[in-house]
């Protein structure tokens, strides 16, 4: 079985699977090679839909099937998109018109050819950088970006056909297609579903197909600790993998001990989008003597650091061709030549386990999400004249507006529905004044300090 | 001296949805939904039942968070921690 989906209870094997692959992309073949947006969800369709543009020589760009009207349009005039894929019919945007559909997935079509250099022949695969938030800047990857990713995890996580995964993230995050790329390479049958740990349907899937294992984020295992996981009855399972942003060291030995009483294997994983998905993985027998680490390079990877700046540095065959903020970079070809700046300030063990340190850039990960604070900062900005810092970690962001009255209203408003963030993961303050460079520009190192 | 008849748990239950879920009031009937909005997401649910656990000084079960899926849902369990 390839497939079970968890909403319709439709049940496909690798020949249906195949079939339906087959018959999807013969709609979206054309002279050119297309770029299709698809709004994805964990469905038997989505599933096809995604496989169906690889398929068809095409370009698929994963898209939060969740992103607001206004910024899919915006993503849609940057790439210019020749189909649009969703499971609920989305607005038309201009430039568009209604083309049918992929059995219950609606199409709409481009009406005129985007006026754009050809698509390089080696792009297979658009992912966004930083989730929901519409930003235009999307991770470019190749066929053989994503089938190194796929071997490189289904040789170390031992993947085989008996493995049943129930979908836990989205299909457009990078961490959820590659738990699909990697069993699928490995024949094993997903188990597709859109609900979450937090509702029964979930459990009630998980249970009834005898799901095998799961993939979380740190925000996923503060869920599960609430629900009381150890206490669950759960026979099948034999696997936990942990990635999007480190999983604090507490929460970290509470699973390696749950995981080492009920003989489950736990991975603690680290990778970015950039690498396809994943870079590194703790061996889950060694996990107890190197928590807080995030561990060895995947199979067909290399870990090192740079000398001057001690950044991480990744080299493999799943490093992304490079970046595109628009159709016109998709012509483009691989510039990165395999190797990877993480942007991840490491340390290495005498083991040769590789630990983070601290990070290059302004970014942090909230629920999974990458967050970058400067960018955040320029939106805020743009509400008032009164400067604006950011600083944070991967549980919470503090936005500091400097002045003696309050915050300006509505700010949280527009943190939270923009970065779509509960008010529990940042905080909004005013400071008589920011600590500042002599530069002028806004002292984070003194900034953190003073918070802390 | 005027009668002030007491604060109904559904209308306790409403003011602590409204604000863990940072929407009005208003919005928050019986039919509203776990994800069926932005604002109930997984983050704010948990939120959410810290919050009801606090307001009403109650522990949930498990079997109960994971079946809180609606207002109408949530009034019914909480009425069962609560009942006298």
């Amino acid at each position: 079985m390839a497939a079970i989906d968890g909403a319709t209870g439709e049940r496909l094997n690798y020949a249906d699977l195949r079939a339906r692959v087959d018959r999807f992309a013969d709609r979206l073949r054309q002279r050119t090679k297309p770029l299709i947006f698809l709004l994805a969800r964990n469905t038997a369709e989505g599933l096809a839909a995604y496989l169906s543009v690889l398929n068809a020589g095409g370009v698929v760009a994963l898209i939060d099937a969740d992103l607001a009207p206004s910024l899919l349009d915006r993503l849609v005039a940057a790439y210019q998109p020749d189909w649009i894929a969703g499971h609920a019919q989305p607005p038309s945007p201009d430039g568009y018109g209604e083309a049918g559909a992929l059995d219950s997935l609606s199409l709409l079509r481009r009406r005129h050819a985007p006026e754009a250099a050809p698509i390089h022949p080696d792009l297979a695969v658009l992912l966004a950088t930083s989730g929901s938030t519409g930003d235009p800047k999307f991770v470019r990857l190749s066929h053989r970006n994503l089938q190194a990713n796929a071997e490189a995890i289904a040789q170390y996580l031992a993947l085989t056909p008996d493995d049943r995964p129930i979908t836990t993230l989205p299909f457009a995050y990078s961490y959820g297609l590659s738990v699909i790329n990697s069993h699928l390479e490995a024949g094993a049958t997903l188990l597709l579903t859109d609900n979450g740990v937090m509702q029964r349907s979930f459990w009630d899937l998980l249970a009834a197909e005898h799901a095998t294992s799961l993939a979380g984020v740190p925000y996923t295992y503060q869920m599960l600790q609430r629900l009381r996981f150890d206490e669950r009855d759960l026979p099948c399972l034999r696997t936990l993998t942990q990635a999007g942003g480190a999983l604090d060291v507490t929460l970290t030995k509470t699973f390696a001990d749950m995981a080492a009483a009920r003989n489950w294997r736990f991975y603690v994983m680290y990778g970015q989008t950039e690498a396809t998905a994943r870079i590194a993985y703790v061996p889950p027998d060694r996990l107890a003597a190197k928590i807080g680490s995030i561990g060895i390079a995947i199979p067909g990877g290399t870990l090192s650091l740079d000398p001057e700046s001690q950044e991480l540095i990744y080299e493999g065959r799943n490093v992304m061709l490079g970046y595109a903020e628009g159709r016109a970079d998709l012509a483009r070809g691989d510039e990165l030549g395999g190797r990877l700046r993480t942007g991840d300030l490491a340390a290495v063990d005498g083991d040769g386990f590789f630990r983070i340190t601290g990070r290059l850039k302004r970014f942090v990960k909230l629920f999974g999400l990458r967050i970058n604070l400067d960018q955040l900062e320029r939106d805020l900005a743009e509400m008032g004249d009164r400067p604006v810092a950011c600083i944070g970690d991967d549980s919470r962001i503090r936005v500091l507006v400097e002045g003696t009255s309050g915050p300006p209203s509505g700010m949280d408003r527009l943190v939270a529905s923009r970065y779509r963030l509960h008010a529990s993961a940042f905080a909004i303050d005013t400071v008589a004044s920011l600590p500042r460079l002599s530069s002028g520009k806004v002292d984070y190192l003194a900034l953190g300090a003073r918070m802390r | 001296m005027n009668y002030m008849p007491p604060i109904s748990l559904h209308d306790r239950l409403q003011a602590v949805f409204a604000d863990a879920l940072q929407i009005a009031a208003a919005q928050v009937t019986d039919d509203l939904a776990y994800r069926g909005i932005p604002e109930w997401n997984s983050v704010a649910h948990m939120a959410l039942i810290a919050a009801i656990e606090d307001q009403f000084d109650i522990m949930i079960e498990t079997d109960d968070v994971i079946d809180m899926s609606s207002f109408a849902k949530a009034k019914t369990i909480v009425e069962n921690y609560v009942a006298p």
